[in-house]
């Protein structure tokens, strides 16, 4: 008893004094301490690395990346900025979703500050403008595809598909030969929509022709080429795994690296998910989305992702736009894309891809016509949005909820309630 | 005539003594509860974007919610799950928990420890409980996976209510308990002797005994039924997978209030009208238990 009681007496000095060790913060004395948010708590360790670079070369500069989960990002955001506690440096999703955080006064205009605005593709710069107004550095973009497990496509004489016909013969073979073919669910709403629909259905609808004509109103959902997107999505539900009403994303992701699945319908943010939960990097393959004809040009759905803005009424502006400066460079560029590949920088720099799945995914861009998500810009301004629709629809038409035909016409007739070219 | 103005003065000294111990209570109260609630309701009349919509427009967004169908369905599809989800949680905590009070408080062997052990899982916080059922239920590698339970729209929600009574049946039999061990053994001796059965027993002992138990122990499922979000952030999402079969105020409230619209937002002015409206759905509640159980204590 009386040696318990030491213990926990012991225990409890020894919390106090590091309690009083980390509390002491003289490191920090004089520093300047710039927070950058995002939604991406994986990224931390590599984010940290990234930002060192700079620290290295600014020693008065703190760069503190303090992410909040994806499903908190916007709430935290906008109650941090409207509260003027918000972060130095705010990640911006693109078009609609980051605007808000403009509009209400909330963010620096960068049109002057960011160097060789004018270099950057201007699709990219367009996500974050309004009025010739650039509030976001257009930061990074992602790219759409299918991951394939090496090993069992070799084990069953297999390479990747170049059409839809081949695609599905693919799944065709996988299954009678017991495996699962695609490791991907229909519980979170986000994942059939924005990388099985808007990646892979691209290629049915006609990608960013298409996207325009619907976002002029001159194109609906319920036309035939949207329709066949629907369809083919539907088409793979045989080829998912048992269970897959309950699969949710991290469920998915673990199938995937565990190899108990052969492909994974994914985004490129996902290469370096797998090799932190320990899939072998040499193991792992991607191919481009299938096209629905041999000979068909490939429409690629190259997502506008980070923007970064930075908060107006930071008491360190002048050091976070030299921040944002360094994020618009070249250094800055590569060192994204060397730790977390996948992401690919919008920066006029001459970079290299070291990944050999990022250099893959972005080699096909010359290619292709690249496009964005389906109904992201405008379509998902105002509620009921098109995300939040299709994120019905989709997962609905998966458990024969709905026919593709049926969740195509849900998804429209909802977003004739409110948005202005399809109601006239 | 001194002594009515004496009486008076004293009447007044005495509620001035009482005011004042409530007047803390009452300024934390009215700051911390009142005023936030009040005013969420005011911002319910308003439209426009960020934390403080400043268009006013009356009652535009009830009619919103009420006549425009996706708007309409959301909320009573949370309306309704929450009724199940209530109804479920309720029987689950009140019948087993009692049953679970009966077997504790009987002189076996092992059940003052069972009585201890038994309010362990309330202790734990509902992110962990929600995570542990996920890895139950979990499809692949979970050991009740060969179901998709979660991703069912007939099973989703009773296995939320599954889990969330699992966690807080330790409370029920808590008080079912403090009800039993407050019969006086002297009832119950009396009752054997005079030949009354197990059943008989509890007939017309133990349950009068504990109505008021039941009473209790219903409201605060109820309270905290229609204030529930975790449970369904931890599980399904705060989108109420799947399709909003799983989708409870709370999580409703939560998303149509917070996020953007790309992620099922609605802005905040609709969101503080999600809230009026299951502000006053879980008073009218509250009013109800008042108006039965006390009453009844009265009369």
């Amino acid at each position: 008893m009386k040696l318990a009681k030491r213990v926990v007496v012991l225990s409890l000095v020894a919390v106090l004094a590091m309690g009083l060790v980390f509390a002491g913060g003289d490191k920090e004395k004089g520093k300047v301490r710039i927070v950058t948010t995002s939604w991406r708590t994986e990224d931390v360790e590599r984010m940290n690395r990234i930002n060192a670079l700079y620290m290295e070369k600014h020693p008065n500069v703190i760069i503190d990346f303090q992410p909040t989960a994806d499903e908190e990002y916007d709430a935290n955001t906008t109650a941090s900025l409207e509260t003027g506690i918000g972060a130095d440096i705010i990640y911006l999703r693109s078009y609609d979703e980051g605007l808000p955080y403009y509009e209400a006064g909330h963010l620096v205009d960068l049109t002057d500050i960011i160097p060789n605005l004018d270099k950057f593709p201007s699709a990219a710069v367009g996500a974050w403008s309004k009025d010739g107004v650039t509030y976001g550095l257009p930061s990074a973009g992602v790219t759409h595809g299918v991951y394939y497990n090496k090993a069992i496509f070799k084990k069953h004489g297999l390479t990747p598909p170049k059409t839809w016909a081949e695609f599905i013969k693919l799944n065709e073979t996988l299954l009678a030969k017991g495996e699962v073919p695609i490791a991907q669910g229909a519980l979170d709403d986000w994942t059939l929509y924005e990388v099985a629909f808007s990646g892979l259905g691209a290629n049915f609808y006609g990608g960013e022709a298409a996207r325009q004509a619907l976002l002029a109103g001159k194109a609906k959902l319920t036309d035939p080429n949207f329709v066949k997107a629907f369809e083919a999505v539907y088409s793979l539900k045989k080829y998912l795994p048992r269970g897959y009403e309950a699969l949710d994303y991290s469920a998915m992701l673990q199938m995937f690296a565990s190899g108990q699945a052969a492909m994974f319908i994914g985004g490129s943010w996902e290469i370096s998910t797998f090799e932190d939960m320990g899939a072998d990097p040499a193991n792992v393959g991607w191919f481009a989305p299938p096209v629905e004809k041999a000979g068909d040009r490939l429409q690629y759905c190259f997502h506008v992702d980070i923007g970064v803005g930075v908060n107006k009424n930071s008491k360190h502006l002048d050091e976070a736009i030299e921040y944002l400066k360094w994020v618009a460079g070249a250094e800055y560029a590569q060192a994204l894309m060397n730790e977390l590949p996948g992401f690919f920088s919008y920066t006029p720099a001459d970079v290299k891809i070291n990944d050999p799945l990022a250099a893959a995914m972005f080699e096909v861009i010359a290619d292709s016509d690249p496009t964005v998500r389906t109904v992201w810009e405008k379509l998902s301004a105002q509620a009921p949005s098109g995300n939040e629709l299709m994120g019905i629809a989709l997962p609905g038409m998966m458990v024969d909820k709905y026919t593709p035909k049926e969740a195509a016409e849900f998804v429209q007739s909802q977003l004739e309630t409110w948005y202005p070219p399809f109601r006239k | 005539m001194g002594s009515n103005v004496l009486h008076t003065r004293r009447k007044w000294r005495k509620i001035l003594f009482r005011l004042g111990f409530l007047l803390p209570a009452l300024l934390i109260y009215t700051f911390i509860l009142l005023i936030p609630i009040v005013d969420s309701m005011r911002l319910s009349f308003y439209t426009g974007s960020g934390l403080i919509p400043n268009t006013f427009i009356g009652f535009g967004n009830y009619i919103k919610i009420f006549t425009q169908e996706v708007f309409r369905e959301r909320v009573w599809g949370a309306f309704t799950n929450n009724i199940k989800f209530f109804l479920i949680v309720t029987l689950l905590q009140n019948i087993l928990g009692f049953f679970l009070a009966m077997a504790v408080t009987r002189p076996i062997k092992g059940a003052k420890f069972m009585r201890k052990i038994s309010f362990l899982p309330t202790t734990l916080s509902v992110l962990v409980v929600g995570f542990l059922f996920r890895q139950i239920l979990n499809p692949i590698w979970g050991i009740l996976g060969n179901f998709p339970w979660l991703g069912n729209e007939h099973t989703a929600l009773p296995t939320l209510a599954v889990a969330v009574s699992w966690q807080f049946i330790g409370e029920s039999i808590l008080l079912y308990t403090v009800g039993i061990d407050g019969i006086p053994i002297e009832l119950l001796e009396a009752a054997r002797i005079d030949g009354a059965n197990w059943f008989q027993e509890m007939r017309h002992i133990i349950l009068p005994a504990i109505m008021p138990i039941v009473g209790i122990v219903t409201l605060l499922i109820y309270v905290g039924d229609f204030t529930q979000f975790d449970i369904v952030y931890a599980m399904t999402t705060t989108s109420g997978n799947p399709r909003f079969k799983t989708d409870l105020f709370g999580s409703l409230f939560y998303r149509t209030a917070f996020s953007t619209p790309a992620r099922g937002g609605w802005g905040m002015g609709m969101g503080a009208a999600v809230s009026t409206i299951m502000f006053v759905v879980v008073a009218f509640g509250v009013g109800i238990w008042f108006f039965v159980f006390q009453r009844k204590r009265d009369a």
